[in-house]
């Protein structure tokens, strides 16, 4: 990657970042990196979206409040 | 293969980093893996997103939703990191940022609506982001599995209904979506294809399903194609171009196969030929139209801008233009199909009266076009009398005739094909103009009309080439007309009256046929009078053309120019038995080309008939003259009154006197009848037509100025139709004075007779015996006279004047008689002023007092 392409990158990313955070959707940024490269290569925003849900309640559910998984229609 | 293990480390990535978020629990591989595989279960299932992939929309919406939320700072903070983030292309960039926005805000809202949720939950699975938009409180049904426990009313969480699709944008999407499901149920065929087909349609060419039909007359989708009622209006509307174009160019190739039978004129011609120039730009127009026909028409969902397409409320607009052009020109077909020539520019002329400027512009080419062969000819016939007409177009139509009648009816206007941008006046100047130079041409055998002609054109400002005069010049065109008239005209009154010597003729025709010429008319009179006493056919011509030359010898006649007296001629005049030569003794005058253009047959016919009057006039002059001679006292009259007896004597004066005292009334008569013909008649009129021949500016003004010179004499002279009574009246005082003449003759030999007989018995001794020997000689019976004595002499004198008195009286009565009929009708003559005539016959009013009635 030339520096400029870097620099671009780096600079879209820090906007995106602000972008989630006025959203307060709670990513950090390596996160969002990752989400970003993802939806850049053609998956659906939609789904990565309810991926990040699941896993975070997942992730919830194994603290104490157990979370029965919701079926996949 | 490379792309997917990417995906796949990055999705385990993904993983590890949100489970390992919650820092409660750490994170197992076996529950890494059990997630891992959940996740991609997730992924796999939904792959094509359910919204338009507009990131402006998509940050639209986030912004709205944070300004309803009360964020407004936060709201313009997002507004402007978008623009900057948006911004960001080239290498390096994301390119899916519409995704990315989506994704975003997919996960604020899921993020807030876990943190607002209370424990038990709805399931929002994954048909959460499919499907149908967001309904507000108001709208509430819909899917069913819902519980509606939920009483909580949150922002952006709605009473219990499935939210679908938290964005309420996606509204605008969702119907979209559905209207074009509509839109391709109903419609069978599709836009483009109906576009397309308008467009082979308004060529003339029946497309797939756009065809003509006959019984309707007019391009029209079938029926039995199902598309929606609006639409097919609109393929009706536009196709009325087709119909248009059909009109027009069924026309011009009508026109093109009948114009080898020499049925289409040049104005015709012309036409077709701009009709199909303005085609030629319309198939342009189609020609562009198409291509862009051949980009697809996207519907409404579709935001992506495909290029320029067509749809057929883009070709409605894209018709407006060429439809009124094209009316026009079916307009125009119509009128023009039965019309030709000059009535076809007019017609058309008549239809370019219109405010609308681009009507006008498009009338103005069209006119110039069409008008372009009339005007060359209009050019051609004022420069150069040239009628180049094979169509008969023209309006100055030309027919075959004579020399001497070329004037007059060789040329004439033709009303049908004159255009209504010509003035009559102005055709007329042209009928003239042309008309001088072909007379030029073919009587006169002059050619410097040409020079006359450049003349005119330089003045005018344009060339004697062609081309060069166009509609919308008729300012021009009348300019040009007005300088080659006066130039001709002029050019040809200067040949009349220098080159033909016109005012010579006249005056000679005056002086000969008029008898203006007294000297020449008395010799002629004294000459020719005793042969025109025989029977009319006894006398010969020729005799009569010597004696006319003598008569010319002896005058004044003499000095004139020998052309002028060459065409001078006796002729008899065709005549029945019992006619004297008197009744068919004429002159006439030759006149040749061009001059007989003036001097035409009807008109000398008139003159011959003037001149008939005027020589009885002069005869009865004449003869009066004649008695004169014989009445005037001398010394051989007067001396017989001595010997006489006195009753006898005093039967003679009175007879002598009666004669006298008649003779003097009808010299006054005569003279004075005489001299209002010579003076008040001739004279008056030969001035009143040399001013004019001064102010005649052409032909036309001199051939009418010649007319009113002719009718004034004819009418004065009592010649004309209403003076019928007047003339027959004079004619029979005529003919009385002529008898009186005859028995003043007889009377004064008679006397002559008595006094010889008288001095003979009375004067024996006398020294003049030789006189009286031939006295005697001469009588024929001295025996009877001698024998008788005195008393016989006086008695036969006596009975003899007695006689002659008796017929005396008789003339006299009539005469009077008639001369007062004749005098009471002068002033009743309402179309003719007699005034003159009746102050010179009556000027003591002698007539007046003894006849009071009058």
């Amino acid at each position: 990657m030339d520096p400029e392409a870097a620099q671009t990158a780096r600079e879209s990313l820090e906007l995106a970042f602000h972008m989630s955070n006025i959203l307060d959707t709670g990513l950090d940024r390596r996160t969002l990196s990752v989400l970003i490269t993802l939806c850049d290569l053609g998956l659906n925003p939609e789904a990565l979206a309810a991926v990040v849900k699941e896993l975070r309640r997942e992730s919830c559910s194994s603290s104490p409040m157990p979370e029965t998984p919701s079926s996949v229609s | 293969m490379e792309e997917e293990h990417r995906v796949t480390d990055l999705i385990k990535e993904l993983v590890l980093r949100l489970l390992s978020q919650n820092p409660q629990n750490p994170s197992s591989s076996i529950d890494t893996q059990k997630s891992l595989r959940y996740a991609i279960r997730i992924l796999s299932s939904l792959m094509t997103p359910s919204i338009a992939p507009d990131s402006a929309a998509i940050a639209e919406s986030i912004k709205r939703q944070l300004a309803t939320q009360g964020k407004s700072s936060q709201a313009l903070a997002f507004a402007d990191l978008y623009t900057k983030f948006a911004s960001k292309n080239g290498p390096g960039s994301i390119e899916n940022k519409w995704a990315v926005l989506y994704l975003l805000k997919v996960i604020s809202e899921d993020r807030k609506n876990q943190k607002s949720r209370s424990d038990s939950r709805v399931s929002s699975g994954f048909s959460a982001s499919v499907g149908l938009p967001a309904l507000f409180d108001a709208e509430s049904g819909g899917y069913s599995g819902v519980s509606r426990n939920r009483e909580t009313l949150e922002k952006g969480w709605n009473n219990g209904v499935l939210l679908v699709s938290k964005d309420p944008e996606n509204i605008r999407e969702i119907a979209v979506r559905e209207f074009a499901n509509l839109v391709k149920e109903e419609n069978e065929v599709s836009e483009e294809v109906l576009v397309r087909d308008v467009l082979y349609a308004c060529q003339g060419i029946d497309g797939k399903y756009v065809k003509f039909d006959k019984s309707v007359d007019g391009y029209l989708l079938r029926d039995s194609i199902k598309v929606p009622r609006a639409t097919r209006i609109t393929v009706q509307k536009l196709c009325e171009l087709g119909w248009l174009f059909r009109k027009v160019k069924g026309y011009i190739s009508e026109s093109m196969d009948r114009f080898p039978a020499e049925d289409v004129g040049t104005v015709g011609q012309a036409f077709c030929a701009a009709l199909q120039d303005e085609l030629s730009h319309y198939y342009k127009l189609l020609a562009v139209l198409e291509a862009q026909s051949m980009n697809p028409i996207p519907l409404v969902s579709e935001m992506a801008n495909s290029g320029n397409y067509l749809s057929l409320r883009r070709l409605s607009v894209w018709f407006a233009e060429p439809m009124v052009k094209m009316r026009l020109m079916a307009v125009l077909v119509d009128k023009c199909r039965v019309l030709r020539g000059g009535a076809m520019a007019g017609a058309i002329h008549l239809h370019a009266q219109h405010g609308d400027p681009l009507v006008h512009e498009f009338m103005r080419q069209l006119l110039c076009r069409v008008c372009s062969p009339l005007f060359e000819m209009v050019r051609s016939w004022v420069l150069e009398g040239e009628l180049e007409d094979i169509f008969a177009e023209f309006f100055v139509l030309g027919q075959p005739v004579k020399a001497e009648s070329l004037w007059r009816e060789g040329y004439r206007l033709h009303a049908g094909m004159l255009p209504s941008f010509i003035s009559q006046s102005l055709a007329q100047r042209i009928l003239r103009t042309g008309k001088s130079i072909n007379f030029l041409r073919v009587c006169c055998e002059d050619r410097g009309w040409a020079d006359a002609a450049t003349e005119a054109a330089a003045a005018a400002g344009t060339t004697t080439r062609r081309g060069g005069l166009g509609y919308g010049e008729t300012d021009a065109l009348e300019s040009l007309v007005i300088e080659a008239a006066k130039r001709i005209d002029k050019h040809l009154l200067d040949v009349m009256y220098k080159q033909y010597k016109f005012k010579e003729h006249c005056l000679a025709i005056k002086r000969y046929l008029l008898l203006g010429q007294g000297d020449f008319v008395q010799y002629l009179m004294d000459i020719v009078g005793p042969e025109l006493s025989e029977p009319a056919n006894t006398i010969s011509s020729f005799k009569l053309a010597g004696l006319l030359e003598s008569a010319i010898r002896s005058s004044n006649a003499q000095y004139d120019d020998r052309d002028i007296l060459d065409r001078l001629r006796v002729k008899m005049m065709p005549h029945g038995t019992g006619d004297r030569g008197w009744d068919v003794f004429s002159l006439e005058y030759d006149a040749r080309v061009p001059l007989n253009t003036v001097f035409t047959e009807s008109v000398m016919a008139r003159y011959l008939r003037i001149f008939n009057f005027l020589w009885k006039l002069r005869r009865v002059e004449h003869a009066l003259i004649g008695a004169w001679k014989t009445m005037k006292p001398n010394c051989i009259t007067s001396n017989s009154f001595i010997k006489l007896q006195s009753a006898v004597k005093l039967q003679l004066l009175s007879t002598l006197r009666r004669c006298q005292v008649l003779w003097d009334e009808m010299n006054h008569f005569v003279s004075n009848l005489q001299y209002y013909i010579m003076f008040e008649v001739l004279e008056v009129s030969w001035s009143n037509f040399s001013n004019e021949m001064e102010a005649a500016k052409d032909l036309d003004d001199l051939l009418a100025a010649h007319d009113k010179y002719l009718n004034s004499i004819v009418e004065k002279s009592l010649l004309g139709e209403r003076s019928q009574n007047l003339y027959k009246t004079l004619f029979v005082l005529f003919d009385l004075i002529l008898r009186f003449r005859s028995h003043v003759d007889r009377l004064y030999e008679g006397i002559h007779e008595l006094q010889s007989r008288t001095m003979e018995s009375l004067s024996p001794s006398r020294d003049k015996t030789r006189s009286r020997r031939l006295l005697n000689d001469k009588t024929a019976e001295p025996g009877a006279w001698i024998s008788d004595g005195r008393k016989a002499l006086t008695q036969r004198a006596g009975e003899f004047l007695r006689n002659m008195g008796q017929d005396l009286d008789a003339i006299a009565k009539e005469y009077s008689s008639l001369l007062e009929g004749f005098i009471s009708q002068l002033p009743v003559q309402q179309h003719i002023d007699l005034k003159f005539l009746l102050f010179r016959l009556d000027f003591t009013e002698f007539y007046c007092q003894l006849h009071p009635n009058m």
